[in-house]
């Protein structure tokens, strides 16, 4: 069985651990199996990239030789993390004279890229691991369960370069949540992004995005939203209520990361990873469909 | 009087983004889908950073509001609908290095880097959180070579674009 290199991130590593908790949960049920390594920022696609982005392949192509060295892939736990190393990945492999520029900045730390492993998202993986396998593990049928499913966008974008699923209509994750019973409903925003990005400059338009995004799920009959990305998760769990009050609408969306409903049909408890840490809460939720 | 910064128009055209630049026939379709354009239409303009950009005309330093660049949100989602493949935000990437060099930019921007040059990640280590880490059962972030980091921002110049 393949060992991945765990690339869980500084948001849900040093903020937000109880998604880990889920993911590590479900990767020993279905057989996935990682370890630590010593990795920096991977670093951000949004902020780092923007302040200065020599600066950002070197400190990625970093984080790739400490995975190169094992000879491991990197399975990462949030979509920024996947998106830089996937790029810069690709960027230094495909792109002889940004190598040589770069291999010569990491020369002085003794290190260097050669471009010999691979980057996936946490979602291909459970993919990969399959619908059947998924079934076998479930000891609550979440039928009757209506989700609205949120990639966020550095998951499946650009798709030239991460080819992980549809850029306009990700198919994966909704398959996944299937496989648990849960139905993912339809609704007109779902490839829109959370708003966060635009939240590092300014919080008004990013309140808003979020609040159409959520008013469009709410709209669709969604329980509640799923994802698979911390940064998507801190903007529809903590900014919620910022959302809220900026708009003057109620929504009360519960949000679960996909490994948390996951653990949740397999039959763990909510304590056991951490749920009560959650902002918005979704205790009423756990309540109707008697996963408490 | 609109007069051409070819420092700009170098820049941007240097950044390995092919010659597709060149064929953007103002389509709109990246302002078309564009979550930021949707709700700030008079204030972010996707369409019109290209033009400028190819232009050489400089909108985007020296301005008291500069949403103008600093709005995009990094969605990624012109890039998939643009019809000449021209990969806007690695040319949005540009401008804002070159903002932040001219030591322009949101806060936010900076201070996130410098914390990672100081700790080697954008969100350090804390107590409370590796307790957190433990309670849940958790093994311990392993922490990274710090100073590692720093010689290589260090070669890269970033310490002093942020004035360490």
């Amino acid at each position: 069985m393949t060992e991945y290199k765990m690339f869980q991130g500084c948001t849900i590593g040093n903020r937000i651990p109880f998604l880990e908790a889920s993911a590590r949960m479900v990767f020993d049920k279905l057989g996935i199996k990682t370890s630590e390594g010593p990795f920096a920022c991977c670093p951000d696609p949004v902020g780092f990239n923007s302040v200065d982005h020599t600066s950002w392949l070197a400190m990625g192509a970093r984080d790739l030789t400490i995975a190169e060295a094992e000879e491991k892939d990197i399975i990462s736990l949030c979509n920024g993390c996947f998106q830089t190393l996937k790029l810069v990945n690709k960027e230094l492999s495909h792109d002889e004279h940004e190598r040589e520029k770069i291999n010569k900045i990491l020369g002085e730390v003794g290190k260097e890229f050669k471009g010999t492993i691979n980057v996936k998202h946490f979602v291909e993986v459970l993919h990969e691991v399959g619908e059947e396998k998924i079934k076998e593990s479930i000891k609550n049928d979440l039928s009757g369960l209506k989700v609205a499913c949120h990639t966020g966008c550095h998951y499946n974008r650009p798709s030239e370069i991460v080819q992980t699923d549809d850029p306009l209509k990700p198919v994966k994750l909704r398959e996944i949540v299937a496989a648990t019973g849960a139905t993912p409903v339809d609704y007109d925003e779902e490839v829109l992004c959370c708003g966060a990005g635009v939240g590092n400059t300014e919080e008004e338009p990013a309140m808003q995005i979020l609040a159409n995004k959520l008013s469009s799920a709410m709209n669709a009959g969604a329980e509640a939203i799923i994802v698979n990305c911390p940064a998507c998760f801190q903007q529809f769990d903590t900014n919620q209520k910022k959302a809220e009050k900026q708009t003057g609408n109620s929504y009360g969306l519960p949000v679960l990361y996909v490994t948390e409903l996951l653990a949740l049909a397999f039959g763990m408890k909510p304590d056991d990873m951490g749920i009560k840490f959650h902002r918005t809460r979704p205790k009423d939720l756990l309540e109707k469909h008697n996963l408490a | 009087m609109v007069s051409v910064d070819f420092e700009l128009r170098k820049k941007v055209m240097d950044a390995h983004i092919g010659d597709t630049l060149k064929y953007c026939y103002q389509c709109n379709r990246c302002t078309d889908v564009c979550p930021v354009s949707q709700i700030a239409p008079d204030r972010y303009n996707p369409r019109g950073n290209i033009m400028a950009s190819f232009l050489g005309i400089n909108l985007f330093m020296g301005q008291k509001d500069n949403f103008g660049i600093w709005g995009c949100t990094v969605c990624d989602t012109c890039d998939e609908i643009c019809p000449q493949k021209i990969e806007l935000t690695e040319i949005f990437t540009v401008l804002k290095n070159m903002s932040i060099a001219a030591g322009e930019g949101p806060d936010y921007y900076t201070t996130q880097a410098s914390t990672i040059y100081d700790a080697g990640k954008a969100i350090p280590s804390q107590p409370a959180i590796e307790r957190r880490r433990e309670q849940l059962g958790l093994p311990k972030v392993e922490e990274p070579d710090v100073s590692e980091v720093q010689k290589i921002l260090n070669v890269t110049k970033l310490n002093k674009i942020l004035n360490k």
